[in-house]
């Protein structure tokens, strides 16, 4: 071989390493894309390729039997239940007794159960406590002054593409996690708004009926709460739980993620509803209160519906709060989304083998048998015994959240390796038992531990 | 790289196309779970970090003894040079 021949060959073959670098890193760079998918084109914020945009829900099929629930949730129903399980007065009596057993637990120092542990949910709780529906932060009409003048006709009008791209940036900026845009749909809405905190002895439940009437702007009156029937659109908002707080249930201090996730919710909506307003339009902010949230979730895209009868997320699991925002401000529709979440539940189970109280079904199909008055029933889904669910916060002395941390799709966003596991379970069931075992197997689910909360929260930056 | 006196011999091995896939993906995995026992302490999952060490690890040092005792021209599909 001379030296022409040699140098000729050496060249081939660095130009075939170059090459085949070149192709893996466009493969990688390919995976990436699609497990990332963080590209934006224009204002419209794309997801990951592996999550499906489909027109119906995966698990929305529903019979005449799916009608408006009674809004009343366990927290209304749980005393006449307990009574009607346990007999007169056994409500009363595992009152005091959690009350003993939270001071004997305070007094003690236990971790998640200390004093501060305690204020911290309550501090959290602040925002949340004072949204009543129909007043204050969650009014139902302008809460700052009208404006005066010419300003005051103003009105925001472009196509429905940009007035949603507009809506959800603001949702963004404000708080939100996740948003999409839903279609009205009356039958979501709850018959009436419970009275607030426990019913008085004796008294008859003061309820206010919702109805949907032909006027122009949302009221509220001593007897009902009235809805425009030009309100055709849904703004729905999941607030992520914080994850070092939920991982820390069922303690006093893992109850504090939920009550910044609904104390976030309820200063979302409000502001974003105000934002609405400003634009020429009417808007209701609404948390759980007034509809169901889930099912306008489920019709957005946010998630779909899981074994624990409630959202999951692709991005956060069901480790989110849920709001929403009833307006006529004419935006683009969201559709539905597939991202193998029911045929991974299927096979999963892990939240059910998780739960404490065994609250959530074992089944290997969904089905259209409800558990009790808390279910609205005619929708398939893996219904949950909302009662046991409830027994096991009286005993545990806090909410529980255990269902949230065990879902293998509540991860946290540092590694890389949980994008690639979703969308690997979204193109290929086959390996959802899989990743079940090493799920487990890498001991994710579990609880952390409450006493090294302070310590540890006290070295982050939470300023985000 | 063989010598004799003050003769030299550079042997330059030829690797096959898949030789290069297979180590991109070597590459690629160690990235990953050293990335994901890194991340998983900061989230406060360290049975998950331990597991991810452990497990980048033990495919650093499969990889390294492939490298060595599978390289040269077995891995090129020519005739090893030493049996000729």
């Amino acid at each position: 071989m001379n030296e022409k021949d040699s140098s000729k060959k050496v060249g081939r073959r660095r130009f075939l390493k170059a090459g085949g670098v070149l192709a893996a890193v466009g493969a990688l760079g390919s995976i990436v894309a699609l497990v990332t998918g963080s590209e934006r084109s224009g204002k419209v914020r794309k997801r990951a390729r592996w999550i499906r945009v489909v027109d119906r829900p995966t698990l929305g099929e529903t019979t005449a039997d799916y009608k408006r629930f009674s809004g009343r949730d366990m927290f209304a129903l749980y005393v006449p239940l307990k009574t009607q399980h346990d007999g007169v007065g056994s409500f009363e009596a595992e009152q005091a007794s959690k009350a003993k057993r939270l001071a004997t637990l305070m007094a003690a120092k236990r971790p998640g159960f200390t004093l501060p542990d305690q204020i911290l949910s309550e501090g959290a709780w602040t925002v949340m406590h004072s949204a009543k529906p129909g007043a204050g932060l969650l009014s139902w009409t302008r809460i700052s002054p009208h404006p005066q003048g010419e300003t005051a006709a103003l009105r925001y009008v472009d196509s429905p593409e940009e007035m949603a791209s507009t809506v959800k940036t603001a949702a963004r900026l404000y708080g939100a996690g996740m948003v999409g845009i839903a279609p009205m749909n009356e039958a979501y809405f709850n018959l009436k708004v419970p009275e607030d905190g426990p019913p008085q002895k004796g008294a008859q439940p003061q309820e206010k009926s919702i109805v949907f009437e032909d006027i122009d702007v949302p009221e509220v009156t001593d007897i009902r709460f009235a809805i425009p029937k030009r309100m055709k659109w849904v703004v729905t908002i999941a607030i992520p739980m914080d994850l070092d707080l939920l991982t820390l249930a069922p303690t006093p201090l893992g109850d504090t993620a939920s009550a910044l996730g609904y104390s976030h919710s309820a200063f979302v909506v409000s502001s974003l509803a105000e934002f609405i307003r400003g634009l020429g339009y009417q808007a209701i902010p609404s948390v759980n209160d007034t509809a169901q949230s889930v099912p306008f979730a489920v019709d957005a895209g946010l998630g779909e519906l899981g074994r624990l009868n409630k959202l999951v997320t692709p991005e956060f699991g069901p480790a989110v709060r849920l709001c929403k925002v009833f307006t006529d401000m004419p935006m683009a529709y969201d559709k539905p989304i597939d991202f193998g979440l029911v045929e991974f539940c299927r096979r999963c189970k892990k939240c059910a083998e998780a739960c404490p109280s065994r609250a959530l079904s074992f089944d290997n199909e969904p089905s259209f048998n409800t558990k009790g008055p808390w279910n609205n029933p005619g929708h398939k889904a893996w219904f949950e015994d909302s009662y046991k669910c409830f027994q096991f916060w009286q005993k545990s002395n806090s909410a529980c959240g255990i269902c949230l941390v065990s879902c293998p799709y509540t991860k946290g966003k540092e590694a890389w390796i949980h994008d690639g596991v979703k969308a690997t379970a979204s193109v290929a069931p086959a390996a959802d038992g899989l990743f079940r075992i090493l799920d487990g197997t890498f001991g994710y689910g579990k609880q952390h531990d409450p006493g090294q909360w302070w310590k540890y929260s006290s070295q982050q930056d939470k300023r985000g | 790289m063989a010598s004799n006196d003050d003769v030299f011999t550079i042997v330059i091995r030829k690797r096959s196309w898949w030789f290069w896939a297979l180590a991109l993906l070597w590459l690629a995995l160690e990235v990953v779970f050293l990335q994901t026992a890194l991340a998983s302490v900061r989230e406060g999952e360290y049975r998950a970090a331990a597991m991810s060490w452990v497990a980048a690890a033990v495919l650093a040092a499969a990889g390294f003894i492939a490298w060595f005792r599978r390289g040269g021209t077995r891995w090129s599909g020519e005739p090893n040079a030493q049996s000729e």
